[in-house]
């Protein structure tokens, strides 16, 4: 990497480089740095609409005091906690289960299991909270194998509330990061499967000593889109509980609240911005972990 | 780079045809008046009939009436708003009546004053006082939410009830009958969403109470309407006589299939209880129970939205003169809207047309709509605001300790807490 | 071997569990298309049977939507932000592991850093931005912000990692210039990887909804996702007809799927036989 830039073929190299990057690089720059700068700089002010006006730090210090942002970086943090493993591995076996040549129907299953994250928002929404309702199909399936005694409150406990949106994205993404496997998984011979077949690894082996370790750093990729879309969550929540966070914000995110800051609530476009910037920081902060960790492991 | 200029090409071509359009927009002369709405059957419906008559009397004027969700709406015209592009907004644009101080207050001069062309005295006073600021009014009162009580005849005849027994009634006798209904014709009385405060906003406004005073300033803790509403609604959990449901499609489930013997909410709601034709002469429309404290009254209004013209669209004396022509004074056009879209103006004089004196076979022959206009006149004037939003989700909150039996009083102290530090 | 029970077992597991996740997955889909065929009403109630309103949906669903046009707007939004995306991203996803510096790092880390950013946050500078340069209600504003995906270009260089650089060296002593090499060698052999950035690519545009919906301003630009959305949002909707809406707004994607992962089975498993 150093000597790059030393003499004729480090040039080359060094040139060639950059015009491979440059169209995303120059796209990037123009779509995205203009727009950031412009809300780092709203998040110092405050004000009604676009009545502003400079603020310095009193939009941090309305965090610190805001009950309602509290509880949404709780309840954030908790749907990253609970759901983005939960998804990951559920996906990881689902792809190298489905990439069994042998599998009769596989390409039907796959579609099958794709299918949530194209189902539209407005018709997932309506068929989860009929599906889910105090007498919908899910309790009366519960309690008819005898798993609970009366109803579950779904959407109206703020316990079972949060069940279910974890359930939800769940449900729609793990499909979607099945992709991404899948994809990789083309790149592992199948011969070394075989191998580890006849000298006797059993299939649970298998899957973690050879097809985890091998599809690593898209499991990083897929790990950190995931803590992006967990901790952005908004469009599941947003539909569910239409548009409120409830019952008694059990549900609201840290998306959800910016959305209601910009457009819901007087508008505070300022304190809308400090609060997404704290979603940056705890991307950053999660995501630089997950690289640290990952590179741990290769050695 | 090749992908580069690919990318551009395009670009090039349609910046070319958009300026071509425009130059062919200007030689034409003709005014063409956007108007931004939600609801296709409905407020769409509606301003496409509106224009056409307008169209009529001056063919020079088109309309474009562009339908979005109601939420997008609100995002659009706030962009547009935040933006100062000029271009990014309408002419004309529909405003939920909850949000309208909020909209003029936030963004002051974004919107035209109308008073001075339209005479507000024909319109139901609260429509007119929620759209006022500063001795200016701005908007064109369009539909009413006024409130009323649905009520299964054939439920309330099982548990021993006619008709007369469920005019004017008390929430502690609706209550009563409730725990009736539920014993004798095994009905649960009405349907709550323990994440919506819409029938909260119902009692409280009918005793002429909001979550603010007349000068804009929280009235939360010592709000004695807004206190015997939670205790009503507290009420009607204790006694189970409810159906806890979430979100408007469950909601609407519980009347369509017959679960609920009453529904209490804004007149708009008539077309969904008509849908099921099965159910025809079963319905029968009472106005709403009263609060037992001073000022209580047996109306009131949930939602209803009116029309704004954006100061600085290029079309705006003839985007004003279209709303006053239509809205303020066309009394056959409110018949129409209401035959064809089940919609109830706030212009007064409207109700003297042939449309709201019809009986309507589907809730027995009673005439609803002379019923609704009536309770039109009626509704307290108050002052929604600029945060509803803000407490209606503070309020929301506080329902399920309410429901486990905390004092109304402490959850009124916590609603308080969180709205001091939402209101900023 | 075949016979043995731990074999069968395992059969009997696979296919149980991947039946399961499959049956749950499909199940609000098959409700969907059900709702297609009932009244809005008998789908509030819960109906899970086939009705008889399909026609009835249909041909409200025709008059309501200027249908050709809207799916129209969105086939074009689509195409040009897939082909596009694809293809500035997937060279940048190259260069960035192919060509390694230490300044390019720093800006891969950058473009990543921009990945964080909650939308909401930029939706207004972007929109005062494309109100300069005088493209609001056109496509153009809709496609242009997201071609320089740098969530593609993160999955381009994970699976980048992947290549064989044995490749590389074999074509640069056959003489290839180096974007012969990508064309020639990278593209064909990174078919898998192609294909699964493509349905996503192609899913993301075709649902978008917040950034056109701010944008676009007319009925003659709309989108099928605001259609949709704006049918969904009335005081009574019509869901049989927003059923209808969204399963065949649901169709183009599950197309490109259908035929992009025969992809994944023949990817790069030609290239290594």
């Amino acid at each position: 990497m150093v000597h790059a830039r030393r003499g004729g073929i480090g040039r080359y190299y060094d040139v060639n480089g950059w015009l491979f990057v440059a169209p995303a690089l120059g796209l990037i720059a123009l779509f995205m740095i203009y727009p950031i700068v412009w809300s780092l700089w709203m998040s110092f002010q405050s004000g009604r609409g676009m009545m502003m006006k400079f603020a310095g730090f009193a939009n941090i210090v309305r965090l610190w005091n805001d009950p309602v942002f509290i509880k949404a970086l709780t309840n954030t943090m908790t749907y990253f906690v609970v759901q983005v493993p939960i998804m990951i591995l559920l996906a990881l076996v689902l792809a190298s289960l489905l990439n069994n040549p042998r599998l009769v129907g596989r390409g039907l299953i796959r579609t099958a299991i794709f299918l949530p994250c194209v189902t539209s928002l407005v018709a997932y929404s309506v068929l989860f909270k009929g599906m889910f309702a105090l007498d919908g199909i899910v309790n009366s399936t519960l309690e008819a194998i005898g798993i609970i005694s009366s109803p579950i409150p779904w959407l109206t406990h703020p316990f079972w509330a949060k069940v279910l949106v974890i359930i939800a994205i769940t449900w729609r993404w793990t499909g979607y990061n099945m992709i991404f496997y899948l994809a990789a998984l083309q790149n592992i011979d199948r011969s070394i499967y075989e191998v580890a077949r006849i000298d006797g690894v059993p299939a649970w082996a298998r899957f973690t000593h050879i097809t985890i370790p091998l599809l690593k750093p898209v499991i990083l990729f897929t790990t950190v889109i995931s803590t992006i879309g967990t901790l952005q969550l908004f469009d599941e929540v947003y539909n569910l509980t239409e548009g409120k966070g409830g019952p008694s914000n059990a549900t609201l995110t840290l998306s959800l609240y910016i959305y209601n800051l910009t457009f819901r609530y007087m508008p505070s476009f300022g304190y809308a911005a400090t609060v997404s910037y704290v979603i940056v920081i705890l991307v950053a902060m999660l995501a630089f972990l997950q690289f640290f960790l990952a590179r741990e492991r290769d050695r | 780079m090749d992908i580069f200029a690919r990318a551009h090409l395009p670009r090039i071509a349609a910046l070319a045809l958009a300026s071509a359009s425009s130059l062919a927009v200007t030689a034409a002369e003709a005014k063409e008046i956007t108007i931004w709405c939600w609801d296709p059957n409905f407020n769409v419906a509606i301003m496409k009939e509106a224009g056409a008559r307008y169209t009529k009397t001056h063919p020079d004027v088109t309309f474009n009436v562009v339908d979005f969700a109601k939420t997008d709406v609100e995002q659009k015209l706030q962009t547009g708003l935040a933006s100062g592009t000029a271009d990014a907004l309408p002419d004309i644009v529909l405003i939920e009546d909850y949000g309208a101080q909020k909209y003029l207050q936030s963004f002051p001069g974004a919107f035209a004053p109308l008073s001075g062309t339209v005479d507000y005295s024909g319109f139901a006073p609260y429509k007119v006082e929620l759209m006022t600021l500063d001795g200016k009014v701005y908007g064109m009162p369009f539909d009413s939410g006024v409130a009323g009580m649905y009520y299964r005849k054939d439920y309330l005849e099982a548990a021993g009830f006619k008709p007369e027994d469920m005019q004017n009634i008390t929430w502690d006798r609706f209550i009563e009958i409730g725990k009736q209904v539920e014993a004798k014709a095994g009905k649960k009385m009405i349907a709550i969403d323990p994440s919506d405060a819409g029938l909260i906003r119902i009692i409280m406004q009918s005793a002429g109470q909001w979550y603010f005073n007349k000068d804009g300033t929280a009235n939360i803790a010592d709000n004695a309407a807004l206190k015997a509403s939670l205790e009503t609604v507290g009420k009607i959990m204790a006694a189970d006589i409810h159906k806890p449901v979430a979100g408007w499609s469950d909601w609407a489930g519980t009347f369509a299939s017959g679960d609920v013997a009453a529904v209490v909410t804004g007149v708009w709601i008539t077309g969904t209880v008509k849908a099921q034709p099965d159910q025809s002469g079963k319905w029968g429309v009472a106005p709403i129970p009263a609060l037992s404290i001073d000022g209580a009254t047996h109306a009131s209004n949930l939602g209803g939205s009116s029309w704004y013209v954006l100061e600085s669209s290029a079309e705006k004396a003839e985007a004003i003169d279209f709303l006053n022509e239509v809205y303020a004074k066309d009394i056959d056009f409110y018949q129409t809207i209401l035959q064809d879209r089940g919609a109830v103006g706030s212009l007064l004089a409207a109700r003297g047309g042939a449309a709201y004196e019809a009986a309507d076979p589907f809730f027995g022959g009673e005439k609803v709509w002379q019923n609704f206009s009536d309770w039109l006149t009626k509704v307290p004037a108050v002052n929604y605001g600029i945060f509803t939003n803000e407490v209606d989700a503070a309020v929301i909150a506080q329902l399920p300790a309410i429901i486990q039996g905390t004092p109304v009083d402490e959850a009124l102290k916590a609603i308080d807490a969180e709205v001091s530090t939402q209101i900023q | 071997m075949r016979n043995n029970p731990a074999t069968i077992a395992s059969a009997v597991f696979t296919y149980g569990f991947v039946g399961l996740m499959a049956f749950l997955s499909v199940f609000p889909f098959i409700w969907m298309v059900l709702g297609a065929t009932n009244s809005s009403i008998d789908i509030i109630k819960g109906r899970l049977m086939p009705g008889e309103a399909l026609a009835t949906n249909i041909a409200n669903f025709f008059t309501l939507v200027n249908v050709p046009l809207v799916f129209w707007n969105s086939a074009k939004v689509t195409i040009f932000a897939t082909v596009l995306t694809l293809a500035v991203s997937s060279l940048a996803g190259y260069g960035f592991e192919i060509f390694r510096s230490r300044r390019r790092e720093n800006l891969y880390r950058a473009m990543l850093l921009t990945l964080m950013i909650p939308f909401a946050a930029l939706m207004i500078p972007l929109f005062i931005m494309m109100g300069k340069m005088g493209l609001i209600n056109t496509h153009i504003a809709v496609v242009l912000p997201t071609i320089g995906s740098a969530f593609i270009v993160f999955y381009f260089r994970q699976s980048t990692k992947a290549f064989p650089s044995e490749l590389r060296d074999a074509a640069k002593v056959d003489g290839l210039k180096e974007w012969q090499i990508f064309l020639y060698i990278y593209v064909p052999v990174m078919r898998s990887t192609y294909a699964a950035a493509f349905i996503i690519v192609f899913m993301t545009a075709w649902n978008n909804y917040l950034w056109p919906l701010i944008v676009l301003q007319s009925n003659e630009t709309k989108t099928i996702t605001l259609v949709i959305s704006s049918l969904a949002s009335a005081y009574y909707p019509d869901y049989g007809v927003v059923m209808v809406g969204t399963f065949l707004a649901t169709l183009p994607t599950l197309t490109v799927f259908f035929f992009m992962q025969r992809q994944f089975v023949q990817g790069m498993l030609g290239s290594v036989k």
